[in-house]
């Protein structure tokens, strides 16, 4: 049932969403599918000075320049330490154009609006900045990323 | 688009032309240019505005540009002096006819508050007040017509006549100029049959002869469908140095015996051109031997050179028609898209990263440096680089067209405060990316304002300190060390420094009792919010002060300094890169990065010596270089790469000076080569990191980054300083 929803869910008033599923460690996590421009293989990544530690650096996508973020790091785990075989997202968010560095995507999920939860009140400031809701599928739980706050605070440390 | 909007539109961009040519040719006549040329292409400036206005029925235009028309046809005529009084009028009768264009344009067919007292004063000058109040209708249709800067010294309408005698006597000032005479006959055979004398007689026994006078007169017969005006023409550029008669013959003569042989004389000058031609393109044919069909086809993309050499010397038997397509071929230029450029500039930064990585490619092969391959890669860099800094050189433009606009703007400001003011202007031909023009126009505007409405004291004032009444304000441009820098200077009063840092104070952007120097007072004003107007007034002084100039030139990779001298004047100066796109840069590694150094700031490299290296305590060090002490600044730790300095012995020291002339040492571990880098923004996905300018892509396919040596040193410095 699902399946055949997804052909035309993305457009769906009715609250159908897609979302790609990754995997981070043990961890389980997905983001919203439009967001998403591609995905790639890791890169050696050009280190940046006065960087926050989760920006791995900055990599060459066909001219352009990347930065790479550690979505791990970010998250609050440790820090993925990056071979051939982890996957870089490339994503979109609100006009940068960045990559998250996982160990693996996993899957596309077409949900509706219901099937996503609150997220629990917890004392994780990160899980309150970044966790958007929580859906439990086949026995696991996949945390719903909001992208917004990947990249570090522009105004607040360029002056 | 609709054809008659086109029309339109062209003529409109048409007019901006005209109009920044009438005010430049009326600002060099006040400035004293005497050359009759400049009032005539002042005249076909309002001329050609007025036949076009009139094509499409733009009446106000019309008639203002028609009265305006009239005052300077008297004045090219020589019945109006240029005096310096007619030529301000003229001036504000310029403005006036750009701001009717530009209502025009916007479809507005007001007229001007201003235009109906300009042109009384206008009629008045060209004497002709109420002649003719509706003119403008008798000849809009030619507005084609372009008036000619015939030598005045013969009547146009002379009648072919079938034969002419010219004698031709050179002076030595002919020669010392490096003009050639054999040249000149050369071009004088091609307008008809000729025939050629030469009288030696002035030619003085070999020990009295003078190596650099001039001895010789030719007398040379033409014959044919030409004039005299084609004729003198040919000695236009030597007119003065010559004697020069034409005289017009019944009938052709025969043939003269003792002249020159200009026949042979051609064959000698061609032979001369063709070896030194031909020698060039067949050099790659011996290099690439073994690949010849490349070869071939790039022959035919490089033509000998000698037809380019002919258009330009064939002179038209028809003198107009000489004249104009030497005009036109002189400035021919087409309309392009800017769009269409900016893909090109874009592409062909792709295509040097391109062939970058190509290169690293075939060296990791282990092909030859000696293999056709390699070779071939060889040719290749040329070309893409060749390709590069011509697509580079369409986007220059000279800073002209955003200081001519500045005239207008000191004249308004001038009139607004109260205050003389004479605008010099220097080096508007230096050329910049037409990016770097177009974001100049808004921070100039404010720093010409600013000069006249806080640097230029009042008249009063100017007058209780000796000096003229008259403030000058000065713009110039010139290329430094691979930048453009601009500055716009005033001889005011300067900064008040004392008032200047009240007003800090009392803005609470400095604390009360900080003890800074002169420099660091000055540079106050181009903190946020900062504004010395006692009160704010229409021309400045609304809170957006310096410090948006400031921001915008940075923007620009850009910046500014001021200094002052208390009662002699301040001068601004910018310095931007002459592109946003490419920059030469030194390649370096430190810490296993690879970094990219803008070379032109780098003035040398050297590999210290571990005695040259002395420690002022914590990490500051100094390296001594010829007697001089300059800060050691190891730019591992100034970007966080490591956390304790490299040994003296170990690296290199890049020799830099910074904006404000501050040398310093910037020390990495290994140089690995000079390359020129294509610019890559890391503030469209990132943002600005301090330290670093903006980033590249080197010929591995990786990034490296490009170091903003001015950061690195104010940083380190203001690290020693807290160390220390």
């Amino acid at each position: 049932m699902n399946q055949v929803i997804s052909q035309n869910g993305q457009n769906n008033p009715g609250g159908m969403k897609e979302l790609i599923s990754f995997r981070i460690g043990a961890q389980e996590f997905c983001v919203d599918i439009m967001a998403i421009r591609e995905i790639r293989g890791w890169t050696p990544a050009t280190a940046l000075p006065q960087s926050p530690s989760f920006v791995k650096g900055v990599i060459n996508l066909r001219g352009a320049v990347l930065p790479i973020v550690d979505l791990a790091l970010r998250l609050g785990f440790e820090s993925t330490d990056a071979s051939d075989r982890n996957v870089i997202i490339v994503a979109d968010i609100g006009g940068q154009v960045v990559g998250l560095l996982v160990d693996a995507v996993s899957d596309i999920l077409t949900v509706t609006d219901d099937v996503i939860q609150p997220t629990p009140d917890v004392a994780s400031d990160t899980a309150k900045t970044f966790v958007r809701g929580l859906i439990a599928m086949d026995g696991r739980m996949i945390s719903l990323i909001g992208l917004e706050r990947v990249l570090p605070d522009l105004e607040l440390e360029a002056a | 688009m609709d054809p008659l909007a086109a029309i339109r539109d062209t003529f409109f961009q048409e007019c901006e032309e005209q109009l920044a040519e009438l005010e430049s040719g009326l600002l060099a006549m006040e400035g004293g240019d005497q050359d009759p040329e400049t009032i005539n292409a002042v005249f076909r400036a309002v001329h050609s505005i007025k036949g076009g206005a009139g094509a499409f029925q733009l009446e106000s235009l019309i008639r203002f540009a028609h009265v305006f028309e009239t005052a300077l046809d008297e004045m090219r005529s020589g019945r109006l002096a240029a005096s310096a009084d007619v030529l301000k009028t003229m001036l504000r009768a310029a403005d006036v006819l750009a701001d009717l264009v530009s209502s025009a344009r916007a479809g507005q067919e007001g007229g001007h508050p201003q235009q109906a007292a300009l042109s009384d004063e206008l009629k008045a000058m060209s004497g002709a007040a109420g002649a003719d109040d509706d003119g403008g209708e008798e000849d809009w249709g030619d507005f084609e017509f372009q008036p000619m800067s015939a030598a005045v010294d013969l009547p146009a309408d002379t009648p072919p006549a079938r034969a002419f005698v010219v004698r031709f006597k050179p002076r030595a000032d002919l020669y010392a100029k490096a003009n050639e005479a054999a040249l000149l006959l050369r071009e004088l055979t091609r307008l008809g049959d000729s025939n050629v004398e030469l009288d030696t007689s002035e030619v003085p026994l070999l020990t009295d002869i003078d190596p650099e006078a001039a001895y010789l007169t030719w007398t040379v017969t033409v014959s044919g469908d030409t004039d005299e005006l084609a004729i003198r023409e040919v000695f236009e550029f030597v007119d003065g140095d010559c004697e020069l008669s034409v005289e017009a013959q019944g009938a052709s003569e025969g043939a003269g015996e003792t002249g020159l042989d200009i026949g042979a004389l051609l064959a000698r000058v061609q032979a001369d051109a063709i070896p030194t031609i031909e020698t060039a393109p067949d050099e790659p044919f011996e290099l690439e031997a073994p690949a010849p069909p490349p070869v071939a086809d790039l022959a035919p993309v490089a033509p000998p050179p000698l037809s380019v050499v002919s258009p330009a010397a064939e002179v038209h038997p028809e003198p107009l028609a000489a004249n104009q397509a030497r005009k036109t071929e002189a400035g021919a230029t087409i309309r392009v898209d800017l769009d269409r450029v900016d893909r090109l500039i874009d592409l062909v930064g792709e295509l040097v990263i391109n062939q970058a990585v190509l290169a690293q490619r075939v060296m990791e092969a282990g092909l030859a440096r000696a293999s056709a391959v390699a070779m071939g890669l060889d040719e290749l860099e040329q070309l893409t680089r060749e390709i590069q800094d011509s697509v580079m050189a369409i986007r220059a433009q000279p800073v002209k067209s955003v200081f001519q606009r500045m005239p207008r703007l000191v004249r308004e400001v001038a009139a607004m405060t109260g205050k003389p003011v004479r605008l010099v202007t220097e080096g508007e031909a230096t050329e910049v990316d037409k990016t770097v023009i177009e974001r100049l126009a808004d921070p100039l505007t404010h720093m010409i304002r600013n000069a006249i409405d806080h640097g230029l004291e009042s008249p009063e004032k100017r007058a209780a300190a000796g000096k003229p009444a008259e403030g000058v304000v000065k713009l110039a441009a010139m290329h430094r060390s691979g930048r453009i820098v601009i500055e716009v200077s005033d001889d005011g009063g300067g900064i008040n420094r004392e008032r200047v840092k009240g007003i800090a104070i009392e803005k609470g952007l400095i604390a009360a009792d900080a003890t800074l120097s002169d420099e660091e007072i000055d540079n106050l004003i181009f903190m946020p919010g900062f504004s010395t107007a006692a009160e704010v007034s229409d021309i400045s002084g609304r809170g957006v002060g310096m410090d948006v100039v400031r921001r915008s030139i940075q923007a620009l990779g850009g910046r500014i300094n001021i200094t002052s001298k208390p009662g002699k004047g301040s001068t601004f100066t910018m310095s931007l890169p002459l592109t946003l796109a490419v920059l030469d840069g030194m390649v370096v590694s430190v810490e296993g990065q690879t970094l990219v150094a803008p070379i032109t700031a780098i003035i040398e490299t050297l590999q210290p010596k571990a005695e040259d290296v002395h420690s002022l305590g914590g990490h500051a060090r100094v390296i001594s270089i010829r007697g001089g002490f300059v800060p050691l600044i190891d730019v591992g730790m100034a970007l966080g790469y490591r956390a304790t300095p490299l040994a003296a012995s170990d690296g290199v020291a890049l020799l830099i000076e910074g904006e404000g002339g501050a040398r310093a040492a910037l020390f990495v571990d290994a140089i690995q080569g000079q390359r020129q880098v294509v610019i890559k923004s890391l503030e469209a996905n990132y943002r600005q990191v301090p330290g670093v300018a903006a980033a590249t892509i080197l010929g591995d396919g990786r990034v490296a980054l490009i170091l903003d040596i001015d950061t690195i040193v104010a940083v380190s410095r203001g690290e020693m300083r807290k160390a220390g």
